[in-house]
């Protein structure tokens, strides 16, 4: 039960990492904050909508980092996961260009 | 019950003491017979139940097929109605790739991995005995579609309220093994018991809820098999050292749970649109039919990768060793059958350059198709490198291997054919495309895969299949598959469709199609020769030595048949082909002395894994029969749910157990050397 | 001796536990399966811009039917549930296992309240003339985040489980804090794909006049 997992420089790490997850959750409710703002924000579309996904991304990768511990962890698992999110983005957007709304009957959204 | 004679190593399971597990129930470890092999939890086990339902299942799709040619051996022929027909071909691809191909290299995947890089089981045991029973229950789901369409026949249901309220009678899966929407999905609005009109019968159903079943398996299965191979590997075995058909292994695991998820949400989807009035592929609501098109075939292409890497596997196993040289260009192959799988990823709408998909995704997926070739070509040249100057040994498992690669590379030269999309567009659902993978998946895969079974049959059971026979089967296989194929190639490019269930005379079609039903048959007594002779072989074959074929790699130095706890003591690896190099090279394998005195470490048996695989058995069932409206069969579904929560719920309280298991004294064991066995680390 | 077969205790070829390996080759499968479905959404939200045809036939837009209040408080409580699972993984790797209890109960409390408020939004949309059966909108809308709600509710499940199962004493140790860290990294991943759902599902039906997916196309009413 009690082996070196509870050595003193690992509490000390575990209470670090308790830190950060404090400080992470404080930004992830700021960055939702803003998100819900900025749609009501007269600015052009294409920048709202870069930081929106730029904002879901930060949010996405921070809690994988710390959340999930992947910056603690072995660098294996990060490329694992990392292989299966980047060949769903590559397909689905392949996906979604692939259908084009020229060519579709329009009747269904008059 | 005492807890510590459990602890005290065994010579034999048999000698355990009774022990209860955590949840109090009494371990099934003592078991023998039946309820031993419904328990088990040892790869090798469930890597033999794998095969022997996999090659049950060959025999099925192979009637199924043989039906299919009779049909088709003259013009206009009655020997099967176009409805029946249309289930044969139906199911026997379905069969064919999900109930005979992928547990047939499942079951090399089970039996060999730990085997392979030094381990004594996998990764998670338990897990794996749950993939076997659930792809037994997606298996029987699926099959059982033909006792309802034979009741059916029969006229069994007719007095039934729910069978006269049927629209369509189809019961057995009818769409084709890509059950392309809108004809497997719904049209127009959803009534009050929020049903679409549907296009077909239930037998669409079955189709789906066994695919769904069937999936679950695998992908556990993959889980397993990518923790196993990453995790496990002895001392000194490393990912550069690992032989190539635990490569292929990896790389197949990799894609089925990448692939496989697409399918998973497409038939969920149309599982929605055919029960809950969803309108997914509904054309009448705005759905996209070809959306299916996309999202099979993103499962799809990949799939024909899963079919066929774990073949390429063998074969590089097999060539080497019967050829008396190391594989030429190992690191190539390993990346050449890394980069294949990456590929398939980006090619599934070469499936479909007739939708017109526009001009630049066309050019796009052709290049890419294309490109495929090239890491192909590149492993054939690998391996005729591989046979060069070799002193080549003509035994039945190379004879099947050497045929593998003249036949896949005819089934690959009609494949790059395919890429062009123009010439594409005048093959597309042409008997041309049914030659083409069937030079693929039987030329190849087929052919790959009995090479496997006839190579590693003397290390599963410790007997020799009897050679003549089994020379004689791969003659009749080879020639019995040319004739039946061949002229698929020809029947196509002078027109006859795919999926059609006669044709008239005067098309110039008679001679050619009279002569692959001949090829058929022969090629189906040629296949069960070869089974029978395994079969025989297993019960009655010739004993033989733990190393007949003076193999390469780590299984070859294990008793045969392979003992329990694998390897009395671990191995630790010096190169390549270890076990070559044990016997004939300067790099010796040395043993580790893990077990020594207080044995190995044995995982216990356990039910609640075939508890979980009968609760998809029943939620199984009771999806289609809920469909066709059989009162009550909602209750069945939640049923079967329950019991497969309670199975996996019970599995994780009744702990891992285990117990731990004598092994010879070091040095005892004929092929671990004494003065090898110090741990010299 | 070591016991190879047995996962938590035998060192691994690569040091990293079976179970946490086994859980992200999992997460990695699974944004396959999210990805398929939210590209379901977006490719039908990109065929169809304008909205959805009601049961008594009105043009409805998805903008005036979301109510972005009710799910940006359920994207914060999910994101506070990701939080308090990260500190109940953090007790248990210090034995701490009144605090463990403590944070998976606010765990728990914060899934089932995400859970009502989708209960509520659907029954809301529902009332609104939404259903699964009028439209590919809705086809597509409920399946999503109902599949994505079925993912909460297994992760709810299991870590009930974990709760009590922390009575028996035997949640303990490296095994346990393990184990809950292999529910932690599920529970995690929920929420990230809330996370994508939230933006490319709620948020950008609110940019613009008549909506991101109505851009460039003629407006009808």
């Amino acid at each position: 039960m009690s082996d070196a997992a509870h050595s003193p420089s690992f509490l000390q790490e575990e209470i670090r990492r308790y830190h950060h997850f404090i400080t992470l959750a404080l930004w992830l409710a700021a960055i939702t904050g803003v998100e819900i703002v900025l749609i009501f924000l007269p600015v052009p579309m294409a920048i709202i909508l870069t930081v929106l996904c730029l904002l879901s991304a930060i949010k996405f990768f921070a809690v994988i980092m710390w959340f999930m511990h992947l910056i603690y962890d072995h660098r294996l698992l990060f490329w694992l996961f990392v292989t299966g999110l980047a060949l769903a983005f590559a397909t689905f957007t392949a996906l979604l260009s692939l259908f084009a709304v020229e060519r579709v009957d329009t009747k269904w959204f008059s | 019950m005492s807890h510590d004679s459990h602890h005290a190593p065994v010579a034999s399971k048999l000698d355990l003491a009774p022990e209860r597990s955590d949840l109090g129930l009494l371990r099934p470890d003592r078991k023998t017979g039946w309820a031993d092999w419904l328990t088990t939890v040892d790869h090798k086990k469930i890597g033999i139940m794998y095969g022997a339902f996999a090659m049950l299942f060959f025999l099925v799709g192979g009637v199924e097929a043989l039906a299919i040619r009779t049909q088709l051996a003259r013009p206009d022929n009655d020997f099967v109605t176009a409805r029946m027909y249309n289930q044969l071909f139906t199911m026997h691809g379905t069969t064919m790739i999900f109930l005979g191909v992928m547990p047939l290299s499942a079951a090399f995947f089970n039996f060999l991995v730990p085997l392979q890089i030094g381990a004594r089981d996998v990764a998670f045991p338990r897990l794996n005995a749950f993939s076997l029973w659930t792809f037994v229950a997606g298996a029987f789901v699926l099959n059982s579609s033909w006792l309802f369409e034979f009741g059916h026949l029969a006229g069994w249901f007719n007095n039934f309220a729910w069978h006269k309220s049927l629209v369509y009678t189809d019961f057995a899966p009818a769409n084709g093994w890509f059950s392309y929407a809108p004809l497997s999905g719904t049209v127009g609005q959803a009534d009050a018991a929020l049903h679409s009109p549907r296009f077909t019968g239930v037998g669409t159903d079955f189709w789906i809820i066994g695919i769904q079943i069937l999936g679950i398996a695998s992908l556990a299965a993959s889980f397993n098999f990518i923790c196993t191979i990453i995790n496990m590997r002895a001392k000194g075995m490393t990912m550069m050292r690992l032989p190539v058909f635990t490569w292929m292994t990896l790389v197949t695991s990799v894609l089925i749970i990448l692939a496989f998820p697409a399918i998973t949400v497409a038939l969920i989807e149309l599982m929605f649109d055919r029960q809950f009035g969803a309108n997914f592929f509904n054309p009448s609501a705005g759905g996209q039919p070809i959306l299916w098109q996309h999202l099979f075939w993103i499962f799809g292409h990949p799939e024909v990768y899963i079919l066929v890497l774990p073949a390429m596997g063998i074969v590089s196993e097999i060539l080497p060793t019967f050829s008396g040289k190391a594989l030429f260009g190992y690191p190539i192959i390993v990346f050449s059958g890394a980069v294949i799988g990456f590929l398939g990823f980006a090619v599934w709408s070469h499936h479909m350059f007739t939708t017109g998909l526009g001009a630049v995704p066309t050019a796009a997926f052709a290049l890419l198709t294309m490109a495929i070739a090239v890491p192909t070509g590149v492993k054939i040249f690998n391996w005729l490198g591989t046979i060069w100057g070799g002193k080549i040994r003509f035994t039945p498992p190379m004879v099947l291997a050497l045929g593998f690669i003249w036949m896949f590379m005819c089934g690959g030269f009609s494949g790059v054919m395919h890429s062009a999309a123009p010439a594409d567009a005048q093959q597309q659902d042409s008997y041309f495309v049914i030659a083409h993978f069937h030079y693929v998946l039987l030329g190849g895969v087929l052919l790959g895969l009995m090479a496997g079974l006839y190579f590693w049959f003397p290390k599963i059971f410790g007997r020799m299949p009897n050679a003549g026979v089994a020379y004689l089967a791969s003659g009749l296989v080879i020639l019995g598959f040319n004739l039946a194929f061949g002229p698929m190639h020809y029947l196509g490019l002078a027109g006859q469709p795919r999926r059609t269930h006669t044709y008239h005379a005067g098309n110039g079609w008679e001679t050619w199609n009279f002569v692959a039903t001949i090829g058929a048959f022969i090629l189906g007594i040629g296949v069960f020769l070869a089974f029978a002779n395994l079969v025989w072989t297993a019960f009655k074959g010739k004993k033989c030595g733990s190393d007949p074929w003076g193999g390469r790699t780590l299984e070859w130095s294990l008793s045969s048949p392979v003992a329990e706890y694998n390897f009395a003591q671990s191995p630790v690896i010096a190169a390549r082909d270890a076990y070559f190099e044990d016997k004939h090279g300067g790099r010796r394998i040395a043993y580790e002395n893990d077990g020594g005195e207080a044995g190995v470490h044995m995982p216990s048996q356990s039910w609640m894994p075939l508890v979980a695989g009968f609760g998809f058995l029943m939620i199984g069932l009771g999806m289609p029969m809920l469909s066709m409206g059989v009162p009550h069969m909602g209750w069945l579904v939640i049923a079967g749910l329950t019991v497969m929560f309670i199975g996996i719920w019970l599995w994780a309280l009744e702990g891992p157990g285990g117990y731990m298991l004598k092994t010879p004294a070091v040095g005892a064991t004929p092929s671990q050397p004494a003065h090898q066995s110090a741990t010299t680390h | 001796m070591s016991q190879v077969s047995e996962p938590a205790h035998a060192p691994t070829s690569t040091g990293i536990e079976h179970k946490k390996l086994i859980m992200w080759l999992f997460l990695a499968s699974d944004c396959m399966f999210f990805g398929t479905l939210i590209s379901t959404h977006l490719l039908y939200r990109k065929l169809y811009p304008t909205g959805f045809t009601d049961a008594e036939g009105h043009q409805r837009f998805i903008q005036n039917l979301f109510n972005i209040e009710l799910t940006s408080f359920s994207t914060f409580i999910l994101l506070m549930s990701s939080f308090l699972m990260a500190l109940a993984v953090s007790a248990m790797h210090k034995g701490q296992i009144k605090s463990f209890r403590r944070n998976v109960l606010g765990v728990i409390f914060f899934g089932l309240i995400f859970l009502g408020c989708q209960v509520f939004e659907f029954t809301h949309f529902f009332h609104q003339g939404l259903t699964i059966q009028n439209s590919v909108f809705g086809s597509t809308f409920y399946v999503l985040t109902g599949t994505h709600g079925t993912h909460v509710a297994i992760g709810i499940l299991w870590l009930i489980l974990l709760y009590f199962y922390s009575f028996t004493g035997k949640l303990g140790g490296h095994v346990g804090a393990l184990d809950v860290e292999v529910a932690g990294l599920y529970w995690h991943f929920v929420d990230i794909v809330w996370i994508i759902i939230f933006t490319a599902v709620y948020l950008v039906e609110y940019l613009g006049p008549s909506g991101f997916w109505g851009t460039g196309l003629p407006l009808t009413k």
